[in-house]
């Protein structure tokens, strides 16, 4: 019993890990995905485009997280550390997953809304940037906090290159001590108290949308 | 101001619209007939060249403008925005003006007040001449409307009558309606074509027929 606060401490140090492995892999699965919407709209390599976000989504995380620490280096040339390994690898995976979810937000817009800025003479890059954009994004909220979510509880797989996460702490404790209920309980606490946390603030950003009040 | 000759137009060899030609000029209102799928949006469509057509010519004096049926307006910009949006990125020096000529649209079309709502926040008929004012703004020598009263009961359906109208002749706006609903339709244009099956049934002036709507009705 003496043991429960050091040890929901310790398994505690796992959460900034956790959040940067989360964070990070959302900033660069983002980007990437933007990236990857773009260049399958504009027509650039569109099948390649699309091979690449299905053998993406059709392989294990784990399998991807496995190619990068341990395969890349030999192509690369130097080793990346299990932070940015792990940073680079949800990063990639989560970009095919944002990709699908843009496509549905920009599929899920009237044509219409594109034919009203063609009429009115918009340009291409306006369009996107003033008109579809802000309205894909405001649409793809609540899909995006799934996305953060999902990814927060796949970062566990960092345990296997190494990463001292919530997870892997807690499976410590447990090995050390041969109890296995009560750190696997507090990984969970610790776990559900970050999901609850970005629910709360994804719904408050989601109902800052002024042009959806009927006032 | 507008010629059009031997449009033809086909969907997935779908014929929609067959050696359509007419030619229209400045100033007045006409009205596209016929019954739903006739091909009246198309050819609006292909004036406004959202769609191309597979034969034909077109040639045409001025800027053109359209009017959705579903009025399309930016949900996520405020009337003002709707309506300033397209000519600040035109002429970004005269912002301010381009505020004031909008202001000045809307409180013609009696919603002077509605410039700081959102889309959401008005009804189906001030959405209406929200999308009228956001075409006027850019100021075009022909508007193309699709089915301005569609879904509209009998009382509104006269209002768009008196503000089209008005709009045409406040504004100098030659216009091009396409509805289904005759009785609408010959109260507001100068001349009307009626399309049957994608080719121009019958092309007349209302206003020399005795009962307009029922000498229309024959070729529906």
């Amino acid at each position: 019993m003496n043991k429960v606060i050091p040890n929901f401490l310790y398994i505690g140090s796992g959460v900034l890990l956790t959040l940067q492995l989360t964070f990070g892999g959302v900033f660069i699965g983002t980007i990437l995905g933007i990236v990857l919407s773009v260049l399958r709209y504009s027509g650039i390599a569109g099948p390649i485009i699309t091979g690449i976000i299905s053998l993406l989504r059709g392989t294990p995380l784990i399998l991807q997280l496995s190619f990068i620490y341990f395969i890349a280096p030999s192509i690369l040339g130097f080793r990346l550390s299990f932070l940015w390994a792990g940073i680079w690898a949800f990063g990639i995976n989560s970009s095919a997953y944002v990709a699908e979810i843009l496509r549905s937000g920009i599929e899920s817009l009237p044509k219409g809304q594109f034919e009203a800025a063609k009429t009115l003479e918009i340009t291409r890059f306006y369009m996107w940037k003033d008109i579809i954009l802000p309205q894909v994004i405001a649409n793809i909220f609540p899909a995006m906090v799934n996305e953060v979510i999902a990814l927060l509880k796949e970062t566990a797989l960092i345990a296997m290159i190494g990463g001292l996460d919530i997870m892997r702490r807690a499976q410590t404790v447990a090995a050390e001590q041969y109890e296995y209920l009560m750190p696997l309980c507090m990984a969970g606490v610790y776990y559900y108290g970050l999901v609850l946390s970005i629910e709360f603030v994804g719904k408050k950003i989601e109902k800052w949308k002024p042009y959806a009040k009927d006032s | 101001m507008l010629k059009i000759y031997n449009i033809c137009k086909s969907f997935n060899d779908v014929k929609v619209l067959e050696d359509i030609s007419f030619d229209i000029k400045k100033s007045g209102i006409l009205g596209l007939a016929g019954p739903s799928g006739c091909g009246k949006s198309t050819l609006l469509r292909c004036i406004q060249k959202l769609e191309s057509f597979d034969k034909g010519t077109m040639e045409c004096n001025g800027r053109v403008c359209f009017m959705f049926q579903d009025f399309q307006l930016f949900p996520h910009m405020t009337v003002l925005q709707n309506l300033t949006y397209a000519p600040d990125l035109k002429d970004r020096d005269k912002k301010e003006e381009h505020k004031n000529q909008a202001e000045s649209i809307l409180k013609n079309l009696g919603i002077g007040s509605k410039a700081e709502k959102y889309p959401v926040a008005l009804s189906g008929g001030q959405k209406q001449r929200v999308a009228l004012a956001r075409s006027l703004i850019t100021n075009p020598d022909i508007l193309l409307c699709d089915e301005p009263t569609s879904g509209l009961d009998v009382s509104t359906t006269m209002d768009v009558v008196s503000l089209l109208k008005s709009v045409n002749e406040q504004f100098g706006v030659t216009m091009i309606i396409a509805s289904h609903d005759l009785d609408f339709l010959t109260k507001i244009s100068d001349r009307i074509i009626l399309l049957k099956n994608g080719t121009i049934a019958v092309d007349v002036d209302p206003r020399q027929c005795d009962d307009p709507v029922n000498y229309l009705k024959k070729y529906y």
